[in-house]
């Protein structure tokens, strides 16, 4: 299932940090049910661009912001919006897996608390299993959700962070290469995760593989110097790019 | 060959491997071509022979080439225009292999032609065709090499021209049919030849779209006009 319904508009973005330009004036939709991948050279922007749609750069004293990132018509930059109940709707997970140092459920449970999502105990354990079955980790730990996340092999602390992120129930996950700390079959699992996980929400990954945007996503979009070089089909993309740049990363020519 | 090399470089070292059995490949079709028309014009039953057991080499490279081809999908995942040369690199081949079959064909028609009595001027006829096709090849594959558009689209118009030489041996065959029954076993035997002919002119033109998909990256759209109409051809008309 892909949908064409647009839910973030990108629009003449800027970012600064300090006098590096490190995005250009980029212009993206990102579509709903849909998988998105950015791909790009190392430093090309790829990860400040993903940060910029949960306001994960805001955090970052030097970093400037400018243009419109609108969901849904609102602007998140707007001063009403407030960030940290944007991340609720816009979760993230990181290359290297984080869970806290807590037991699995609380890692979980974390979210839906701090937010007040839930009403009751079982109302909490409600979510914390939906969350973990849609993280395909149920079946591996819920005969021991009491124990340490940390104790988890690295996939499974990859899909606990998965979890956690979709706990709050967001509309948009973003994930910056959430598998470069992966062995292939973990890997394979996230990414079979992935292609579960659109059917609820707009995804957008950052990957240094090209073989995994070309197997996960639907659309891709090629990063170079700060500059949103293309961005079309992801099977457009890897067979007739447009742009010559996007033509010699893809095919592993200097570029 | 290309203005760029990968960071790989045993990439393009498997790339250019595919693309020089191609270049070989075409060359020993090429040759069968000529020396299978030779061969029937002189009536010789060596030259002929040679070429039949020449097709094995044929068939042994295109081989090579579709393991090399699925040999680097497999392990390099190609893309963009690495990915259309890989694919237009086996359905070259596999075109070129069919040019193949058709030489290795006239020549053992050429071995059962030579103990019949000669039909007029029609072995040089088929040879001038043979001619024609072989040169329609050897652009075909300059403008593969070169990654000339140009070339390949005018390979594509000339096919006409292979059309018009296989529609007048199919008129000049009737005649010679309905002039003596007697020729009608080697006429039948030319037509063929003029056929199989006919066809390799077919998968020059076919190499010269997949010419034009390599370099730019979808087939010519535009259809070519056919010439060959000699299905609408009774034999009565002149
Ligand atoms: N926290 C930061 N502080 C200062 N500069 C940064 C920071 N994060 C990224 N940059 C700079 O921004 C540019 C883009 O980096 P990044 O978004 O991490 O690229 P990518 O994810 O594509 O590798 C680089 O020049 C990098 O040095
Ligand atoms: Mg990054």
């Amino acid at each position: 299932m892909t949908t064409e319904t647009t839910k973030m508009t990108a629009r003449s973005v800027q970012v600064f940090y300090g006098d590096n330009h490190a995005i250009k004036d980029v212009d993206v939709d990102i579509l709903d049910n849909t998988v998105t991948a950015f791909i790009g050279p190392s430093g090309c922007g790829k990860s400040t661009f993903l940060r910029c749609l949960n306001r994960m750069n805001d955090t970052i004293d030097i970093c400037r912001v400018q243009g419109e990132i609108l969901m849904q018509g609102e602007n998140i930059y707007d001063p009403r919006v407030d960030p940290v109940q944007l991340r609720a709707k816009v979760g993230m997970v990181f290359q290297k897996p984080n869970p806290f140092p807590k037991s699995i459920y609380d890692n979980v449970a974390y979210g839906p608390k701090i937010h007040g999502l839930t009403r009751s105990k079982a109302e909490l354990d409600e979510v914390v299993e939906k969350s973990l079955r849609r993280a395909a980790l149920w079946a591996e730990v819920k005969d021991r959700l009491h124990a340490p996340g940390t104790g988890l092999s690295g996939g499974q602390q990859q899909r606990l962070c998965i979890a956690r992120a979709i706990a709050t129930n967001p509309e948009v996950l973003l994930m910056d290469e959430p598998c470069s700390a992966l062995d292939p079959i973990a890997t394979a699992q996230v990414e079979e995760l992935i292609d579960e996980l659109r059917t609820q929400f707009a995804v957008v990954i950052v990957t240094h593989s090209m073989q995994q945007a070309a197997r996960v996503s639907q659309r891709t979009a090629f990063f170079h110097l700060g500059n949103l070089v293309e961005y079309g089909e992801t099977g457009q993309i890897f067979t007739t790019p447009r742009d010559p740049r996007t033509e010699s990363y893809i095919t592993g020519r200097i570029g | 060959m290309k203005k760029d090399t990968h960071i790989t470089t045993a990439f393009d070292r498997d790339l250019e491997a595919i693309e020089t059995h191609i270049m070989r490949m075409a060359g020993l079709v090429e040759e069968a071509i000529l020396n299978a028309a030779t061969a029937l014009e002189t009536r010789d039953e060596a030259l002929a022979s040679a070429v039949r057991a020449g097709d094995k080499a044929i068939d042994a490279l295109e081989e090579q080439i579709n393991m090399d081809a699925a040999r680097l999908i497999a392990l390099r995942s190609p893309t963009a225009a690495d990915l259309r040369t890989v694919l237009t690199a086996m359905k070259i081949a596999g075109a070129l292999e069919r040019c193949g079959d058709y030489a290795k064909n006239l020549a053992k028609r050429s071995n059962v032609l030579a103990q019949m009595p000669a039909v007029a001027g029609s072995a040089g006829s088929i040879r001038r065709m043979a001619k024609a096709v072989q040169l329609q090849l050897k652009n075909v594959l300059d403008a593969y090499a070169r990654r000339d558009v140009v070339l390949a689209e005018q390979v594509r118009q000339d096919d006409h021209d292979v059309d018009q030489m296989y529609n007048a041996l199919f008129r000049e065959f009737i005649t010679h049919m309905m002039e003596d029954p007697r020729n009608i076993s080697a006429c039948m035997h030319l037509h063929f030849i003029a056929k199989n002919i006919e066809r390799m002119g077919d998968h020059a033109t076919g190499i010269a779209e997949q010419v034009i998909y390599l370099v730019t990256g979808s087939l010519p759209a535009e259809a070519r006009p056919k010439a060959d109409n000699t299905a609408l051809m009774t034999g009565t008309e002149r």
